[in-house]
């Protein structure tokens, strides 16, 4: 997301508070995933991450005039998608003891998904569950949208140093949860395939 | 893991595994979304306050500016008339009055004798 970009956000910001829904339609577009994405790192759970992204979108517009710094809605955005995802935690009367469930099984599996890919599903959400939320959200953000450093930190509101250090600790993190029996079968299918 | 996009968090992405996803998460966002658009279309298009005195200002203000012009007109108009044509005491007194408020007698440039004016006065 360069300036250009932002400068783009504040002008789709505006056409859309005059109700354009093509203008909103490209802001959804260009944030859709990386709502998601930081909903996925609030809950865990992909129908519900899904929702929260959803709903965020339509509580973002219904409050859009709240958005003071337009050219930053992303930033906005994201945080609302967060505020979401938590009240839909709240609302779920999950435990604020409980581990988040980013390791509990979807109730509806993706379609699909074959039976090595929901293997590697479920052992790459125990490992992002035992990882702080800030850095579940970097390393969504930057390993699964590819997000730069710098788009993260002015998205989420941290400075970059910060972020470098969050995705270098969570990346960590992952590679030791998952140098489990899975990691073997991964590099054989990487020697295979190469 | 590379600075590129990890692959293996790609099982994460819901459009990895099913290519249409994120085109009908968008077009389930902006189904959501057009009621809102639609009410904020609709207010778009109401006036406001301001527009709606900035309306009448256009058209107050030069009307306003006429009604002044003419009244000024006629009031200097008015002055002037009286001016050129003044009014006697004794004709401001019977102004309006019928028939004959000030007997002739008594505009006569002679005297009238005493028998006249005590019948004038009787009358």
């Amino acid at each position: 997301m360069s300036a250009r970009s932002q400068t783009d956000d504040a002008d789709l910001v505006r056409r859309a508070k005059a109700g354009d829904r093509e203008a909103f339609g490209v802001l959804v577009g260009r944030y859709m995933k990386a709502a998601y994405s930081v909903a996925l790192a609030v809950i865990g759970r992909h129908e519900d991450a899904e929702d929260a992204a959803q709903e965020s979108f339509l509580v973002a517009l219904q409050h859009i005039e709240e958005c003071r710094n337009p050219e930053r809605f992303g930033a906005w955005l994201l945080t609302t998608v967060r505020n979401r995802a938590k009240n839909l935690l709240r609302r779920e009367s999950i435990r604020a003891s409980d581990p988040i469930p980013l390791d509990a099984r979807s109730s509806g599996p993706l379609p699909d998904r074959d039976a090595e890919s929901e293997e590697v599903l479920q052992s790459l959400k125990q490992a992002l569950s035992g990882l702080p939320q800030v850095q579940r959200e970097v390393v969504l953000l930057h390993d699964l949208q590819g997000w730069k450093h710098r788009e993260i930190a002015e998205r989420l509101g941290l400075p970059e140093g910060t972020v470098r250090s969050h995705l270098h600790f969570a990346r960590k993190a992952l590679r030791t949860a998952l140098a489990g029996p899975h990691s073997e079968d991964r590099a054989g299918d990487q020697g295979r395939r190469q | 893991m590379s600075n590129e996009p990890n692959r293996l968090l790609e099982v994460l992405d819901p459009g990895h595994t099913d290519p249409g996803y994120w085109s009908r998460f968008h077009g389930r966002v902006m189904s959501v979304v057009s009621a809102e658009l639609a009410r904020r279309r609709l207010l778009e298009q109401e006036l406001t306050v301001s527009q709606v005195v900035q309306a009448w200002w256009r058209v107050l203000v030069p009307a306003a500016a006429l009604a002044a012009a003419l009244a000024g007109g006629l009031l200097f108009e008015g002055r002037a008339a009286m001016e050129t044509a003044p009014l006697g005491i004794e004709e401001l007194l019977v102004a309006g009055l019928e028939g004959e408020p000030i007997p002739a007698v008594l505009i006569s440039e002679e005297a009238p004798d005493e028998a006249t004016m005590f019948a004038v006065i009787e009358r």
